[in-house]
């Protein structure tokens, strides 16, 4: 009934794996020749973690970060999910056992690969059976409070990864540029669920931010907050045609709170959920050319050649509806 | 004699010494108790409020993508009155004012360039409230009053098609003149008039992107008549 899917789902330090990504924010999975959004059908989560402990990191150290990380995703009111510690097993993360399982392994070979999270589906439902978060203790681990130089923060790397096995995609809110030696660096970002880490020492990627909120909401919504959500939708066009692949965000000028989705098909629609009611300025930009296969499937034909613009007029996101469909025609560079 | 029948004793006295100034001597605003207006109110414009859109950079400090700056646009209103005179220089009024202004939000200083625009969206404004004003004997003449006055109420905004409400409360205060265009006492209808005033209008809540009280100006002018 079950077989296990590669979904991508690496935080990496430049260049993303080149898995596809089936959709921004929520991952999605054909059962029976329909999209079904991937998520967990029942809670508490149950997980374990391993006893495999690295320099700097201690089993108990490991189970308390990743622990906090989990606590962080459990604390947004605004969504239901809750997840339970169910112990400390010997298994290695990535095999099809019924565990979900979070631990480290050391993949040198993986050199830009910091964490990954893989699945299992069941492909008669689409619900997740089983999640396993493995980090590659190949990289220099932190679990220090202020962060320590030189080594990633575990906790942070942990709450990316567990937004992914919540059935989180990417995010692409954030500014990279080239690095010298090849890669990219994060100048900022405005959401946990952005796919390149920054870089050691910073523990900037403790708090989840407004999309991630969004995103976690929209999938697991809390009873009270299905009723009051809105979603923001339209259609961008380049020279009249549906352009697929531009990075959609929409911008509250009461929080300064950012919440980012994209078009997903030829047509160019977009939708955004998982919204509080009010006004929003809407910004459209092409992906940054690198960080194109952190989003989407190789094959795919993302078009990058169109200008940053924002949308005249301001959009309104209703209690509980759609603000109704937003026509965006952008022009080329 | 109780406590609450002396009270009551001092309330009848005043309500009667205001009675007999009422009808004993000429308001300075002319004849007539109930006052029914019409006009137009011009309410300026009201900063509401600006905000960066900021990322988070590795040591916690901020990136700004963009910034903007939001205002209610300068906006008529249609004007409606009801007036009752208590006492020989003072009224209680209740109003309503219904207008369309423009919800204004500037983005400019885009981290790649982006043209600069103003985003635009017409809300529908009504403000339903009601105040004291007491008119300034000691300053008019014969068709003129001059008057202070002040009030509040409820602020109801409804955005784009009516996809959102929401609400507030406005404050205002100002002065003004009343100009008698007739007068007739001991006729049923006893006066018309104009009245020009400026004021101040307060509002909390409803479309603001910033806490806080937000202040504009506004003139209004309207034609009214007397009962």
């Amino acid at each position: 009934m079950s077989r296990r899917v590669a979904i991508a789902l690496l935080i990496v330090l430049a260049a993303a794996q080149p898995e596809p990504a089936f959709a921004y924010l929520k991952f999605g999975v054909s059962v029976s020749g329909r999209q079904v959004t991937l998520k967990w059908a029942q809670t508490p989560i149950r997980y374990v973690v391993t006893s495999v402990a690295v320099p700097g990191v201690s089993a108990d150290d490991f189970q308390a970060a990743v622990g906090r990380a989990f606590a962080t995703w459990h604390a947004v009111s605004t969504a239901s999910i809750s997840y339970q510690l169910a112990g400390v097993t010997n298994a290695v993360p990535g095999r099809d056992d019924g565990l979900s399982t979070l631990g480290f392994v050391n993949r040198p070979d993986l050199d830009r690969v910091l964490a990954s999270t893989s699945f299992l589906v069941d492909m008669s439902t689409g619900a997740l059976v089983e999640s396993d978060i493995f980090f590659n203790s190949a990289f220099p681990w932190s679990v220090a409070p202020g962060g320590e130089a030189n080594r990633f923060d575990l906790e942070s790397i942990a709450l990316h990864e567990i937004g992914h096995f919540n059935g989180l995609g990417h995010s692409a809110l954030g500014e990279t540029e080239l690095r010298a030696g090849g890669g990219r660096t994060v100048l900022a970002s405005q959401a946990i669920m952005f796919p390149i880490a920054f870089a050691p020492g910073s523990i900037a990627g403790r708090t989840l931010k407004a999309d991630d909120i969004a995103g976690i909401s929209d999938l697991y919504p809390a009873a009270d907050f299905a009723p009051a959500a809105g979603t923001l939708s339209g259609r961008v066009t380049k020279n009249g045609a549906g352009l697929f692949g531009a990075h959609v965000v929409a911008f509250d000028p009461a929080t300064g709170s950012m919440v980012a989705s994209f078009t997903l098909n030829d047509n160019g629609q977009f939708s955004i959920g998982g919204l509080s009611p009010g006004p929003r300025v809407v910004r459209v930009e092409p992906l940054d050319d690198a960080d194109i296969d952190s989003f989407f499937d190789a094959t795919r034909q993302v078009d990058i050649d169109f200008r940053v613009s924002f949308v005249d007029r301001v959009v309104i996101v209703p209690r509980g509806g759609d603000s109704g469909e937003i026509a965006i025609a952008v022009v080329p560079k | 004699m109780t406590r609450r029948t002396l009270a009551s004793c001092v309330v009848l006295l005043l309500g009667a010494i205001a009675a007999r100034d009422a009808a004993a001597q000429p308001a300075p605003a002319g004849p007539g108790r109930l006052e029914l207006s019409g006009g137009a109110l011009w309410i300026g414009r009201t900063a509401i409020g600006a905000a960066d859109a900021n990322e988070t950079t590795s040591s916690n400090g901020s990136f700004r993508l963009f910034t903007t700056s939001s205002d209610l646009a300068a906006a008529p209103s249609v004007d409606a009155r009801i007036g009752v005179r208590l006492a020989r220089s003072l009224a209680v009024e209740v109003e309503t004012a219904y207008g369309r202004p423009e919800l204004r939000v500037a983005i400019s200083g885009d981290t790649e360039n982006a043209v600069a625009v103003t985003a635009v969206e017409k809300i529908q404004q009504y403000m339903i409230g009601g105040g004291v004003l007491w008119y300034l004997p000691a300053l008019g003449g014969p068709r003129f009053a001059p008057f202070v006055f002040g009030g509040g109420g409820y602020l109801r905004q409804l955005h784009d098609q009516a996809l959102l409400v929401q609400t507030g409360r406005y404050f205002q205060v100002g002065g003004g003149v009343t100009y008698l265009l007739s007068s007739r006492q001991g006729k049923w209808l006893k006066a018309t008039g104009v009245r020009v005033d400026a004021r101040a209008v307060v509002r909390r809540d409803g479309v603001a992107f910033a806490s806080g009280a937000h202040t504009a100006p506004a003139v209004g002018g309207s034609f009214f008549v007397r009962f």
